[in-house]
This record gives C-alpha cells, sequence and structure tokens, in this order.
C-alpha cells in the first residue's frame, strides 16, 4: 500500500477522472460486499429485520432490493 | 452451417470462444471473432495486421472498453488497496466473491454467440459466395465482421482508425488473388 502522504496527495487531487472513477468503483465495490453479506446473513438465518437494521435502512428497503428477484437470497421456506 | 468452413475459419471459430472465456465473457462477441482471426497465422490475419491490427493491442481494448467496473488504480487514490479488500473477501467467502455477478460464465460451459457475432457468421458465408468460393475462409469471417458494420469489433477498428473500404479490398485481393 502506498505511503500516508502518498494517498492525501491523490486523494486531494483536482483531477476529476482520478476523483469520479474512484468514486464509482467505491460505489460498485459497496454494492458487491452488501450483496455477498446480505447472502451470507440470510444463510445464516437472520431476518430482513435484522439485516436492515445493522445496514441502517427500513426492512423494505432490503428486502425490496435483495428478496424479489433471484434464488440464493429468497428464504428457502 | 460450419460444414462449409475451412479448417482455419474453424479455428477462428473454434477461438473466439476461447477469447471470451480467458476474457470472462458471458457471450461469444464480434471482439471475440477478430481477437481469434489476428491469432491465426493466415494471409488474411496478415492483411488485417498490415492495417495496425494486433491480437494483444485488440484484447487490450477490449479490456479497457468492457472492463470490470472496480479501477484498481482509482481506488488507491482514495487509500483503498483493491488487491487486499479482494483477498481478505475471498478469504471469506471463496475465490472470485468480489467478482462482478454479471461475468460469470460456468466453466468449461458453453458460451453463446451473441446475435451480432451470429449475425457476422451468416454473412461470412454471404461474402464467401458473392467471391464465387466454394469454402468460407477465416477472411470471409473478416468481411463478415466488415459487412456487419457494427459492434464492439468495429468500435476497435475504428478507434484505430483503420479504413475499412482499404481494409475490405486487402481482404478481397488475398480471397482472391
Amino acid at each position: 500500500m502506498a505511503d500516508t502522504t502518498e494517498v492525501a496527495t491523490a486523494a486531494g487531487s483536482k483531477d476529476p477522472s482520478v476523483g469520479l472513477r474512484a468514486v464509482r468503483s467505491m460505489r460498485v465495490l459497496v454494492e458487491r460486499l452488501e450483496a455477498l453479506q446480505v447472502q451470507n446473513a440470510r444463510d445464516q438465518g437472520w431476518t430482513w429485520e435484522q439485516i436492515a437494521q445493522l445496514l441502517g435502512v427500513t426492512r423494505q428497503a432490503v428486502h425490496k432490493k435483495y428478496a424479489s428477484g433471484r434464488g440464493p437470497l429468497r428464504r428457502k421456506d | 452451417m460450419f460444414e462449409r468452413f475451412t479448417p482455419e475459419a474453424r479455428a477462428v471459430v473454434v477461438g473466439a470462444q476461447q477469447e471470451a472465456r480467458t476474457l470472462r465473457s458471458p457471450t461469444i462477441g464480434t471482439e471475440h471473432l477478430l481477437i481469434a482471426l489476428l491469432r491465426r497465422p493466415t494471409p488474411s490475419a496478415s492483411a488485417l495486421t498490415r492495417h495496425g491490427l494486433t491480437a494483444d493491442d485488440v484484447t487490450a481494448d477490449v479490456v479497457r472498453l468492457t472492463g470490470d467496473d472496480l479501477d484498481a488504480d482509482a481506488l488507491t487514490s482514495v487509500g483503498i488497496d483493491l488487491d487486499s479488500v479482494r483477498s481478505s473477501v475471498e478469504a471469506a467467502f471463496g475465490p472470485g466473491a468480489l467478482d462482478d455477478p454479471k461475468r460469470k460464465p460456468e466453466r468449461g460451459g458453453h458460451i453463446p454467440f451473441t446475435p451480432r457475432a451470429k449475425k457476422v457468421l451468416e454473412l461470412s458465408l454471404r461474402e464467401a459466395i458473392a467471391m464465387k468460393s466454394r469454402s468460407i475462409a477465416d477472411g470471409h469471417i473478416a468481411l463478415g465482421l466488415l459487412r456487419e458494420g457494427e459492434g464492439l469489433a468495429m468500435k476497435v477498428l475504428h478507434d484505430r482508425g483503420v479504413d475499412p473500404f482499404s481494409l475490405r479490398q486487402d481482404l478481397a485481393l488475398v480471397l482472391n488473388p
């Protein structure tokens, strides 16, 4: 990993092409981590309520995002 | 429809599947046909090379154009080491856990052609017929790509400043000397 000064300089970079790409990549990274963690929680029997509480969103929001579509995240019962 | 393909043309079709797999694409597109064409040591491939195309350059273009939305360099600029994030996530959830869920072709499984790549293969037959050729050679697939005129392969050609008309003439000359 780059040393702190180097990172701080880059993070403070005013070049939008660097900054915006970083923001986009962080958003994608967060989405993927969230999907993994929600799936993992469901696999371990967590309720949507419990998951939503820790994610800081409503139960409906997390349910709508992860329960409606594909199979793996759906409750098996 | 492949019975009229020459061994070289078949190798391109098979090669395109391999390129798609290597690039972890869920489908075989025009770009994979183009890369596979360039990998064969044939006169038609040489014609493509004369117009400044190489398999490695085109592959790099395709990776850039279709690449993963996770930009390791950009993340480094805000102090996130993607490699270390990836390895800790994979330690918990298995290899490839952080990969784009949309880009997971089954290992060794069948990869379908995109409609446009299918169209290119159909057009290669028409090119062969138009040139009164009994069989479809790899050069006819190249002509099919140009005739189809769209898709990622054509974008790469365009971005690299390849003149499709002059390339078409060169290919025709190679096929019908």
